[in-house]
C-alpha cells in the first residue's frame, strides 16, 4: 500500500522534472482557452445579438480575449504591480477577508458575558441633563449684562431675563456631546460639577454667556442584558473575525523583521 | 380541421383587436413601480427616553443627496462605499475616500437620505464583478473589475472618464429582440427594463432593498433621521437639460423598485406615480436639483412636452416638489450675474456647463435658477396658468462618495479618484508626470484635452474647478424624527446653506413691529402674530406687513456680515418682473444706507498667504424688523432672506495653500458662505379688474 503511494508520487514528480525541463522558456507564453469559456463567450454574443457570430466575428471576441490576457501579463512582466499602494492594500485587504471568512460557532451565554464585561463601557448610556437658561449675546455686553441680571435675582428676587436664544430656553435630557453642538466645547464647564436646582453662572458658549438652572440629571447607566444581547452577540462575533486576523498575524510576525534607517530625520 | 384552425386564429385575433380598441388590454397588465413592501425593521429602544419636542421647533442639518457604489456612475468613479458607510458618515464616523483617506464631519449631521441613481441602481457593480451572470456580455467588458482595488489609481482617470461618457450609453441600449419573453413580461408588468439585455431585475431589487435596508437600520428617531429614496435621473431628449431629482418617502414602506428614466424621461409621469403611491399610503417628495446645468429647461414656461402650463399641471407640481435643491457641489442656482446684474453678490459658485455634457456645452442661465423660477411662477399665476415654482429651499452635496464635503479647508469634491486630488481639480497646477499621462489617455480616448495652460502653468481641464463644498438642507422641525422633518419639507419651513451651520429665522406679519426682539419670548410671539418661511401671506385691509429676520452664526465658521431680503415681483398691467437686494441688517453697529440699501464694509478681510480671517469683524447674530419701502398692497411678491458671512477662504485656495503654490488667478479667492430661506410669497387680495388673455 505505501509503496504503491511512493510509486505515484515518484512518477508524478518525475511528469513535473520533464514539464518545468521542456517547457521552461515557453509555458508563461501559453494562453489556454478552455472549451466553456470559449463557448460562453458564443453564448452570450448569439443571445445579445440574435444570430451566431460569423467567422470574423468569432475570430474578434477571441482576440479581444487575448489581447486582455496579454496586457494583462505583460504588465505583471514589467512589474506594474509592484510598490501600487493601491494594489498592497487590496491584496492586504483579501487576505484579511480570507481570514475572517471562517464563520465562528454560535457563541455560549458565557462567552457573551464575558465579552460584555470586559466590553461594557460600549453599552454604557452616557448621562444626560436637563436644564433652562437665560441668554446674553456676545453683540453687546454679555458678561456685565449676564452677572448683573444674575445678582439683581439673588439680591432683590428680581425676575432673570435675558435675550433670545435660537434652540430656546428649555434643554431635555441632553448628552455632554449634544449640549458640546448647540453651544460650543467652552460651555461643558457649566456640567463639571453640577449644581441642581439653583441658578449659576455666567458660563461663556460660542455665542456669549449663560445663566443656567439644572433641573435634572440622569446618571448613566448600563442598559438591562436583554435589550442589549443580540448588539452585544453582532459585536461578540465580529470581534472574533477580527481576532483570528490579529491571531494570524501575530503567528507570523515573529518571522519578519523591519529594518528602518536608523538616521532617518522623522 | 382546417376550418377548425382557421376559426381559432380569427377568433384569437379579433380578440386581440377588441382588448385593443377598447383600450381594455389595459386589464393584463400590472404595474410593478406601485407594488409596496415594507422594509421596516424592530430595532430595540434601548434608551427609552421620550422624544424631545420643541414646539418653537429646532433647526435640524442634513444632506439629501447621497451617492453610494450603487449609482451606475459613482462606481465607474471608484467609489466603493456602501450606504452603511454613508450612513456612518454622517453619524460622525471616518470612512475612507477611494483614495484611501479619511473622511470625517467636524460634527455629525442630524438627517442623512442615500439617494442612489434608480436607473440601473446596482447594475454596474455587476458588470464589473466577473463572476456575475450578466458580466459574460459582450457590451459588459470595459467595466470588468473595474473597482478592483489594484485598479483604483489616479491614472485610470481618463479611461473611467471614457467609461462615463461613452461606453455606458451603448451598454445601456441593447433591447431584446420583440417577440423575446422577457419583452412580454416587461409590457404586462410595465417594467421597460425587463426588456434590455443589459439589465438585471434581480440586482437591481436587491440593491434597492440594500438602500433601504440601510436607511431603516441607522434610522434612530429623536437622535438620527433617514430616509429611503433615490435619485430620478432624467434629462430632455435634445438639448440634454438636467432634469434631475431626489425622492425621498416618508415611511418604512417603499416601493418594490424606483420609478426611473427607463420607465419614463418624463417628471410628469414621475409625480402620477408619486400620486398613486400617496393613494395607496405611501407619501414622497421630489426636488429638483441642478437647474443651473439644465440649459434653462428645469423652470420652463411649458410643459415637458411642450404645452401650456395650466392650473392641473402647477398643483401637480407643487404637491410633488416642495421643496428645490438650491445649492449643491455641482454649483449654486440662486441667481446669476446675467439674470441679477444689480445682484453684487450674483457670481457665486457659477457652474455653467448642462450637467453631463461631453464636450463641456454651456448652460443657458435663463429657467435654471430659482429667484428667475419665482419670477416666472409669478408671471405664470398672473396669466392665470397656476404658480408651479412656489417651492422652497434646501442644499445638499450630491456627494458620489458616500460622504458630503461641507467643508472648505478639508474639500474633496464629489466624484471620487477623479477630483479627489488638488490636481486632479484644478486647483494646483499638474506635475509633468501627470500632464503626460493625461495628454496620452485623452489622445487613446479621442477624449477633448483635458489640460489647460493658465499665465505660464498647467491644470487640467476638467470643469471640477467650477465645483464646490457645498451645501445642506436645514428643516425647522419639532423634534429630529422623520415625519416631523419630512412635513417641514411639505410646508417648506426650510432653509439651505453652502456647507455651513448658520440658522436663520424669518417671519412676516402685520404686527412684527410689536415684538420685542430682545424677549425670551420672540420666537413664540412670531409664530403666533404672522406666517414664516414657505408659507403665504395674505393682504389684509391695504396694511404694510413687517418681516421679522433673525440670523445665528455656525460655530465652527467665520462671523455673519449681513443679512439681506430679496424682493421679487410682477407688474399687474403686463406681469414683467423685477427684482430688488435689500440689506436689512448689519454686523459691527453699521446702518444700511438708504440709498444704496447696503451695508458699509465691516473690514472683514483674508489672508490669501494663510487663509487666515480677522477676527475683530463680524456678528455672531444679527436680528431686525423690516417694512418694505415700495410695499404696493396690490401687488403680488415673494420675499426670501440671504445671509452673509465674513469671506474665508474657497477651496481651491486652501488647496494652493497647502501645497505651497499660489492660488489659481482667474478663479475667486475667496467666497461668502451663506444661506437662504425659503420665500414668504405677499399675496393680494383677488383683483377687481378682470384680466382677459387672448
Amino acid at each position: 500500500m505505501n509503496l504503491r503511494i511512493l510509486v505515484f508520487f515518484l512518477i508524478g514528480l518525475l511528469i513535473f522534472v520533464i514539464d518545468v525541463g521542456l517547457n521552461s522558456d515557453e509555458s508563461s507564453k501559453d494562453i489556454y482557452i478552455t472549451d466553456q469559456e470559449l463557448s460562453s463567450l458564443l453564448s452570450a454574443w448569439t443571445s445579445q445579438v440574435g444570430r451566431d457570430p460569423t467567422d470574423e466575428e468569432v475570430v474578434n471576441i477571441i482576440n479581444n480575449l487575448v489581447q486582455e490576457e496579454i496586457l494583462y501579463r505583460e504588465a505583471l512582466l514589467l512589474g506594474l504591480d509592484q510598490e501600487d499602494r493601491i494594489i498592497k492594500r487590496r491584496l492586504a485587504q483579501k487576505l484579511t477577508f480570507l481570514k475572517q471568512e471562517t464563520m465562528p460557532e454560535e457563541p455560549t451565554e458565557q462567552e457573551l458575558l464575558d465579552f460584555y464585561e470586559s466590553n461594557k463601557a460600549n453599552y454604557f448610556i452616557p448621562p444626560t441633563y436637563s436644564f433652562k437658561h437665560h441668554y446674553f449675546s456676545k453683540e453687546s455686553d454679555a458678561k456685565e449684562r449676564a452677572n448683573a441680571a444674575l445678582n439683581a435675582f439673588i439680591d432683590n428676587g428680581l425676575e432673570l431675563r435675558g435675550d433670545p436664544f435660537f434652540l430656546g430656553k428649555n434643554f431635555n435630557q441632553n448628552t455632554i456631546a449634544e449640549i458640546e453642538r448647540s453651544f460650543g466645547a467652552s460651555f461643558l464647564s457649566a456640567f463639571a460639577q453640577p449644581k441642581l436646582n439653583q441658578w449659576s453662572g455666567p458660563y461663556q458658549s460660542a455665542f456669549g454667556e449663560h445663566i443656567i438652572f439644572i433641573t435634572d440629571t440622569s446618571e448613566g447607566f448600563f442598559p438591562p442584558w436583554k435589550k442589549i444581547a443580540s448588539k452585544v452577540t453582532q459585536d461578540y462575533l465580529t470581534k472574533i473575525q477580527d481576532d483570528a486576523v490579529n491571531q494570524y498575524l501575530d503567528d507570523i510576525k515573529s518571522q519578519y523583521r523591519v529594518i528602518i534607517n536608523p538616521n532617518y530625520q522623522f | 380541421m382546417k376550418v377548425n384552425r382557421l376559426l381559432i386564429a380569427l377568433i384569437a385575433v379579433s380578440t386581440l383587436l377588441y382588448l385593443s380598441v377598447t383600450g381594455s388590454y389595459k386589464v393584463l397588465q400590472s404595474d410593478s413601480a406601485l407594488e409596496i413592501v415594507d422594509f421596516s425593521m424592530s430595532n430595540p429602544e434601548i434608551n427609552g427616553n421620550q422624544i424631545p419636542s420643541n414646539p418653537d421647533k429646532i433647526p435640524l442639518y442634513g444632506d439629501l443627496h447621497v451617492h453610494t457604489k450603487y449609482s451606475f456612475d459613482a462606481y465607474i468613479f471608484g467609489v466603493t462605499s456602501t450606504p452603511y458607510d454613508a450612513y456612518k458618515y454622517a453619524t460622525g464616523e471616518a470612512i475612507k475616500h477611494p483614495l484611501g483617506y479619511d473622511m470625517k464631519l467636524k460634527e455629525p449631521l442630524d438627517f442623512y437620505a442615500v439617494t442612489d441613481h434608480g436607473f440601473y441602481m446596482g447594475m454596474v457593480e455587476n458588470y464589473a464583478d466577473t463572476s456575475s451572470e450578466i458580466s459574460k456580455q459582450e457590451w459588459s467588458k470595459p467595466f470588468h473589475n473595474l473597482n478592483r482595488p489594484e485598479n483604483i489609481t489616479l491614472q485610470s482617470g481618463p479611461e473611467r472618464a471614457n467609461i462615463f461618457s461613452s461606453v455606458l450609453t451603448q451598454a445601456i441600449i441593447q433591447p431584446y429582440p420583440l417577440w423575446h419573453p422577457r419583452v412580454i413580461q416587461a409590457w404586462l408588468t410595465k417594467n421597460l427594463q425587463l426588456a434590455l439585455t443589459s439589465f438585471d431585475y434581480d440586482i437591481h431589487k436587491s440593491a434597492w432593498a440594500d438602500v433601504a435596508n440601510a436607511a431603516e437600520e441607522f434610522n434612530n428617531p429623536g437622535k438620527f433621521t433617514t430616509f429611503i429614496g433615490y435619485e430620478f435621473t432624467t434629462s430632455t431628449a435634445v438639448e440634454g437639460g438636467n432634469l434631475h431629482r431626489n425622492v425621498i418617502f416618508n415611511s418604512s414602506n417603499a416601493p418594490i423598485r424606483p420609478w426611473t428614466r427607463i420607465d419614463s424621461l418624463n417628471p410628469e409621469d414621475l409625480w402620477t406615480w408619486m400620486d398613486s403611491l400617496r393613494e395607496r399610503g405611501v407619501d414622497s417628495l421630489a426636488m429638483p436639483h441642478n437647474s443651473n446645468g439644465s440649459n434653462g429647461q428645469m423652470f420652463e414656461v411649458e410643459t415637458f412636452r411642450g404645452n401650456p402650463i395650466d392650473v392641473d399641471y402647477s398643483e401637480k407640481r407643487m404637491r410633488n416638489e416642495p421643496v428645490v435643491e438650491v445649492t449643491q457641489v455641482k454649483g449654486t442656482s440662486d441667481t446669476h450675474p446675467l439674470l441679477s446684474p444689480d445682484d453684487e453678490w450674483a457670481d457665486f459658485e457659477i457652474m455653467d456647463k448642462r450637467v453631463g455634457s461631453r464636450p463641456p456645452a454651456y448652460s443657458m442661465p435663463q429657467g435654471g435658477y430659482v429667484r428667475d423660477a419665482y419670477l416666472r411662477g409669478l408671471t405664470l399665476d398672473w396669466k392665470q396658468q397656476g404658480n408651479p415654482y412656489k417651492f422652497g429651499l434646501i442644499g445638499s452635496s450630491d456627494t458620489h462618495t458616500g460622504a458630503g464635503s461641507f467643508d472648505e479647508e478639508n474639500y474633496w469634491s464629489k466624484v471620487g479618484i477623479l477630483d479627489g486630488t488638488a490636481q486632479g481639480r484644478a486647483s494646483v497646477p499638474l506635475t509633468d508626470e501627470r500632464i503626460d499621462q493625461l495628454t496620452q489617455y485623452s489622445a487613446v480616448y479621442n477624449q477633448p484635452p483635458s489640460t489647460q495652460k493658465i499665465e505660464g502653468r498647467t491644470y487640467a481641464d476638467t470643469g471640477f474647478e467650477q465645483w464646490g463644498a457645498s451645501g445642506l438642507a436645514v428643516a425647522w422641525a419639532e423634534e429630529n424624527t422623520r415625519d416631523s422633518i419630512f412635513k417641514a419639507f411639505k410646508r417648506k419651513e426650510t432653509f439651505a446653506t453652502t456647507g455651513t451651520r448658520l440658522a436663520v429665522r424669518f417671519f412676516a406679519g402685520y404686527d412684527m413691529n410689536a415684538i420685542d426682539l430682545d424677549s425670551e419670548n420672540m420666537v413664540q410671539e412670531a409664530y403666533a402674530k404672522g406666517v414664516t418661511m414657505g408659507a403665504d401671506l395674505f393682504a389684509s385691509d391695504n396694511q404694510t406687513p413687517q418681516f421679522l429676520v433673525w440670523a445665528q452664526r455656525d460655530k465652527n465658521g467665520a462671523p455673519l456680515q449681513r443679512i439681506q431680503i430679496i424682493k421679487g415681483w410682477v407688474e399687474n398691467g403686463s406681469g414683467t418682473p423685477h427684482e430688488t437686494v435689500y440689506d436689512v441688517a448689519c454686523s459691527d453697529g453699521l446702518a444700511v444706507d438708504p440709498l444704496t440699501n447696503r451695508c458699509p464694509d465691516n473690514g472683514a478681510r483674508v489672508n490669501i498667504n494663510d487663509c487666515s480671517i480677522s477676527d475683530d469683524a463680524g456678528a455672531v447674530e444679527l436680528k431686525t424688523t423690516w417694512t418694505d419701502p415700495k410695499f404696493d398692497p396690490t401687488i403680488k411678491a415673494f420675499y426670501y432672506v440671504r445671509v452673509l458671512e465674513n469671506p474665508t477662504c474657497r477651496w481651491s485656495t486652501w488647496d494652493a495653500v497647502k501645497a505651497g503654490v499660489t492660488p489659481r488667478p482667474d478663479l475667486h479667492q475667496t467666497i461668502q458662505e451663506r444661506g437662504w430661506s425659503s420665500p414668504i410669497w405677499y399675496i393680494p387680495e383677488q383683483s377687481k379688474i378682470d384680466i382677459n388673455i387672448l
